[in-house]
């Protein structure tokens, strides 16, 4: 079975603008796929589709090998938003408490991986603080503090490192290491492209939503040259 | 699983809801509204009109069901507000789709968020009704049963209201929303009370146009309060249009559930 399937996937807008225009993408359980292009290639509307956030205009979208609209499908998955918007009125701790019951976690299940994620994120001394009092970083790591509670065995991450500073970035990296290290599977959408080359091992650069390049990552990137080089050459041909 | 979700949702939409400013202004309007009943149930000792002493449980039954009936506007009024931007605003903002990340399908979402305003609604529903019919009760002795029925027959238009105005949310924009509840559920109280008052004044007589359509297919959010409450003047009896006007709500609540449940299943999340 596949975490993320797109067959054909398109999707048009109401101006008839095609956010994706027919991709195909598959990503087996356990890898760890990075999602790149430049603005407006793709990458957000492909997550949206591939979580049931939206339907495919043409072609379809598989999640763990089910339809996304199918809310069995979101078991066990984790999300961190490109556009983290956290319900500010909240504390951290019923924020993450919610998450956790509705992840299907309860009782001391529930407090533990609470305490587990707030723990790894660095944001246990600031459960009882509303979420709007957090600074742009500390929300992006309540956020990321969400996505990983209960160990999901699927991450689906939008620019994980939005709002970091370079202790964070680093942060962030030891996190999405240690997931995979666990066995999960990824799908990292960015802009950074070092960040991906050190958290992924497979790689789809998306351009004006058709697939302009894709495969391992060894593969892609040619002997001497960086990721960097690779994407553009796959986008400027 | 999507029961116990649903619960947990339905709470914290409450809890979102009660956070609103405008929470703050209903508890306002709230106090403002049971003294105003507290002014009016105050009337006393010998009333006459053209020197004749008017008999006080003619007066309770004229006064009382108008006083209630205005209340349950009101708290249908209150209903649609809440829902105006209840489900639009996490939507918008995109915490919603932090939430829809989760094994959560989207009618225990909307349903929940829904479920979520109506209770802070339904409170101050309560607040607001009971204080009326306690108040009535003991300062003109009507009874409390009419006014128990006419709750309920309230609690499911502000059902009605509440999931056609989130729904409509998901079309147009809140001032829209707001407007149209302005304009439509007033009206469509009104054209019920008129409904009503003709069929007892004038049985073979119809209202016009617009009024006519409205008492007849829109949903009967005043019909069943007025039929209620009627019970309480012993010269009026439109007992008989009290089933049929619940049966009829039920549907419109359902219905507006079903489109709201609909139209949120193909409302597209986080663009």
């Amino acid at each position: 079975m596949f975490a993320f399937e797109l067959a054909a996937a398109a999707k048009h807008y109401g101006d008839h603008r095609a956010a994706l225009a027919g991709v195909d993408l598959v990503v087996p359980e356990g890898a760890a796929l990075g999602l790149l292009g430049p603005n407006g290639a793709g990458k957000t509307t492909a997550l949206r589709l591939l979580l049931g956030f939206a339907r495919p205009t043409h072609g379809a979208a598989r999640l763990r090998g089910r339809d996304p609209y199918d809310p069995a499908s979101r078991i066990g998955v984790g999300y961190l938003p490109e556009r983290l918007a956290l319900p500010g009125a909240m504390t951290l701790r019923r924020f993450l408490r919610v998450h956790a019951a509705l992840a299907g976690l309860s009782g001391g299940a529930a407090e533990r991986a609470l305490e587990a994620a707030s723990e790894t994120t660095g944001v246990r001394d600031r459960l009882g603080e509303r979420l709007a009092s957090l600074s742009k970083g500390l929300a992006q790591r309540a956020g990321f503090a969400s996505a990983l509670l209960g160990d999901p065995a699927v991450l689906v991450l939008d620019e994980p490192t939005s709002g970091l500073d370079p202790l964070g970035v680093r942060d962030a990296r030891d996190w999405i290491q240690a997931a995979r290290a666990r066995g999960a599977t990824l799908l990292v959408s960015s802009h950074v492209l070092s960040e991906v080359e050190r958290t992924c091992d497979q790689i789809v650069i998306l351009h004006e939503g058709r697939v302009a390049a894709g495969g391992a990552l060894d593969a892609l990137v040619q002997p001497g040259e960086s990721l960097e080089d690779a994407f553009v050459r796959a986008v400027r041909g | 699983m999507n029961a116990r979700a649903f619960a947990v949702l339905a709470v914290e939409a409450a809890r979102d809801a009660l956070r609103r400013r405008f929470a703050l202004v209903l508890a306002i309007l709230l106090a403002i509204s049971l003294g105003w009943v507290h002014t009016c149930t105050g009337l006393g000792g010998d009333v006459s009109f053209n020197e004749r002493p008017v008999d006080p449980a003619l007066l309770a039954g004229f006064l009382a069901p108008i006083l209630f009936s205005l209340q349950a506007l009101a708290v249908l009024a209150v209903a649609g507000v809440l829902a105006s931007d209840h489900l639009a605003r996490p939507l918008a903002e995109g915490s919603a789709a932090l939430w829809l990340a989760r094994p959560v399908s989207r009618g225990a979402w909307a349903g929940a968020r829904l479920a979520g305003a109506l209770a802070v609604a339904l409170g101050a529903g309560a607040l607001l009704l009971g204080g009326t019919a306690a108040l009535l009760a003991t300062r003109h002795g009507v009874a409390l049963g009419p006014a128990a029925v006419a709750a309920l027959a309230t609690a499911l238009g502000a059902g009605v209201v509440a999931a056609l105005a989130a729904a409509t949310s998901l079309a147009v924009g809140r001032t829209a929303v707001l407007l149209a509840i302005a304009i439509a559920v007033p009206l469509q109280f009104f054209a019920n009370a008129a409904g009503l008052m003709l069929a007892l004044v004038q049985p073979d007589a119809s209202l016009p146009g617009l009024l006519a359509a409205l008492d007849r297919y829109g949903p009967p959010l005043g019909t069943a309060v007025f039929a209620a409450t009627a019970a309480w003047n012993p010269h009026v009896d439109v007992s008989g249009a009290l089933a049929p006007a619940f049966g009829r709500l039920l549907l419109w609540a359902g219905g507006a559930v079903a489109l709201l449940l609909l139209a949120f299943r193909r409302t597209e999340i986080g663009r």
